[in-house]
């Protein structure tokens, strides 16, 4: 009888009480969700994409609901990287856990004046490097889609911060190995895989795109097939530490992307519908590890089983 | 900040009461204690649902014996198809009291209602409201497209309402739209300034706006924006700022969804 699993898990050197994060932008800034449950109870909170200076966001339309999916183009609406230090990281600072900041450049400059920033901020913990949102002229996903780029950016923000620095990847590329390889060469300490599909909905009635950016991205159980698969190749290919997401919404979701190697999950849409969904990740994990007598979800990680083997090179063998 | 709170209810009663229009009511003590005029809530259509996905953001239509909650809605797509199937007894996670809600009128302030089909919802409870602290009659106009999609003319004769109703085809009421009647009553001479509060279509409230600079007149609109969590995180429900100096956007989730109208930029909406 296991009485309280091992939940902990390690990204980086960054050591998390569980492996349940939110994910960027669907997390707020960290009060909102407060009447909801403790925070101090997730793995690790990675707050909404900064920049260097405040973001008005896209026009609307920015959202629309396809089938089992959220098609958002927000823009990074955000208040901008000293506003937050000032005004929102006091409060976040009560919360028992590590505090990532995801952060956002126009220019690779930008990146590493934001890394150096918040390297003088003790209470954050790690950074996660947004090169993937599909809703940004420029920067983002375009950075995200060139190895060489996604390098530099990595190399720039990793040569002005000694805090654990994570790139979450687009899956908008014909082969995402390469680009977690070559942020991985360049230092990178973790890598979460992945930000939304590009998409687009049209308005039959008048002829237009549903959203006033034309394009959007996708989330939400629509993609979590093609999210799990992403992950199930990147873990494959390099040696640090996966950090899947792609609609989770339940903790069955949450082992899939652990099975298959992640070694830390976030959750993203689903906070969106039901705002106790990361606290309840975290209870039904431990209460899956109780009912299965695992001591430690390290055991989980990795753990799928391809033709009765355990899956550790696992890679996409199939398609090959 | 509000306060606010996700509870799963349970659903006293779900009927249709015209075409495509239903009234749904539940009991909660905690939300019906918190719930003003204006406000909204989120509401899940089943935790293993997952299209539709998102909670629908609803106006609360009333209060009843201080524990009852009403929402009023017409079946527009999925998510109120599926809404209109719930039967008594079935639970649903409801999130609220969210937004900011109406700001009441003074005592001796005219007042002056405008609805257009659903935008009814959120004026009802605030005439609801208003109607035990006041005791002088509501002016409203009320709008529907034909006299098929009318509701709750019953209901508004019980409160203390002076209501012209129109119907676009004049099968109900007089003939046209609501900011006819706004044209016409604004054309003559007030003798009080009436404060709007109005609620329905954008193009509907466009007009009404414009109209309340015109006069001159004090004006509360309640917007609806395409949203997926009602609490602010999204930043789904932009509406563009008049001056955006300070904002360029407002939520209409936090900063809402009630705003004065002279807030909203109003050649883009």
């Amino acid at each position: 009888m296991v009485s309280s699993p091992n939940l902990s898990v390690e990204i980086g050197g960054l050591k998390l009480k569980n492996p349940v994060i939110t994910a960027s932008g669907t997390f707020g800034y960290g009060n909102e969700l407060i009447p909801f449950y403790d925070p101090s109870l997730l793995g690790a909170i990675i707050v909404k994409g900064l920049s260097l200076r405040p973001m008005p966001g896209n026009p609307p339309p920015r959202i629309v609901e396809t089938p089992c999916g959220l098609l958002n183009a927000i823009g990074l609406a955000n208040i901008g990287i000293e506003t937050f230090i000032e005004e929102k990281l006091p409060f976040l600072s009560k919360i028992n856990t590590p505090i990532i900041t995801n952060i956002y450049g126009h220019t690779i400059k930008d990146y590493a004046k934001m890394a150096k920033r918040i390297e003088s901020v003790d209470r954050i913990a790690a950074i996660e490097i947004n090169i993937s949102c599909p809703n940004v002229e420029e920067g983002g996903m375009a950075f995200g889609t060139d190895p060489d780029i996604a390098a530099m950016v990595t190399d720039q923000v990793v040569k002005n911060t000694t805090k654990p620095v994570i790139v979450k990847l687009t899956p908008n590329v014909t082969d995402i190995t390469i680009i977690a390889k070559a942020v991985e060469s360049a230092g990178a300490k973790a890598i979460s895989v992945t930000n939304t599909f590009l998409g687009m909905a049209v308005d039959v009635a008048t002829r237009r795109p549903k959203l006033a950016n034309i394009t959007g991205g996708l989330s939400g159980p629509a993609i979590k097939p093609m999210a799990l698969y992403l992950v199930h190749k990147v873990v494959a290919n390099v040696k640090i530490p996966v950090i899947g997401l792609g609609g989770i919404m339940d903790y069955r979701d949450a082992l899939e992307f652990l099975l298959v190697g992640a070694r830390a999950i976030q959750v993203g849409t689903a906070n969106l519908i039901n705002p106790k969904t990361a606290m309840e990740i975290v209870n039904s994990l431990t209460d899956f590890c109780v009912r299965e007598k695992i001591s430690n979800i390290n055991q989980i990680i990795g753990g799928l089983k391809v033709n009765g083997e355990n899956h550790e090179k696992g890679g996409d063998k199939k398609n090959k | 900040m509000n306060k606010t709170l996700e509870e799963v209810v349970s659903i006293e009663f779900n009927r249709q009461i015209g075409i495509d229009t239903c009234l749904m009511g539940f009991r909660s003590t905690s939300l019906a204690s918190l719930a003003k005029p204006g406000q909204f809530l989120m509401i899940h259509l089943g935790r293993e649902t997952k299209d539709p996905l998102l909670r629908r953001p609803f106006s609360i239509h009333g209060i009843k014996d201080k524990n009852k909650l009403m929402i009023l809605y017409r079946i527009i797509g999925k998510g109120t198809s599926l809404l209109s199937t719930f039967k008594e007894g079935d639970p649903i996670s409801v999130i609220g009291p969210l937004g900011n809600g109406f700001n009441l009128p003074r005592p001796n302030e005219r007042t002056l209602f405008v609805a257009g089909g659903m935008g009814i919802a959120p004026l009802f409870f605030l005439t609801q409201v208003l109607n035990e602290v006041q005791k002088h009659k509501f002016k409203m106009f009320l709008g529907f497209p034909t006299s098929q999609e009318v509701v709750l003319l019953d209901q508004l004769k019980d409160l203390n309402v002076d209501l012209s109703l129109t119907t676009e085809d004049g099968s109900l009421g007089i003939k046209g739209l609501v900011t006819d009647l706004l044209d016409q009553y604004l054309g003559q001479r007030l003798t009080k300034r009436p404060v709007i509060y109005a609620c329905g279509p954008t193009p509907m409230l466009k007009k009404i706006a414009q109209k309340s600079f015109t006069f001159n007149l004090k004006c509360y609109v309640s917007l609806e924006g395409s949203m997926a969590c009602g609490l602010g995180i999204c930043q789904g429900c932009a509406v563009k700022a008049a001056n955006s100096k300070d904002k360029p956007y407002y939520y209409v989730c936090q900063d809402g969804p009630v705003f004065p109208a002279e807030m909203i930029d109003w050649e883009v909406m």
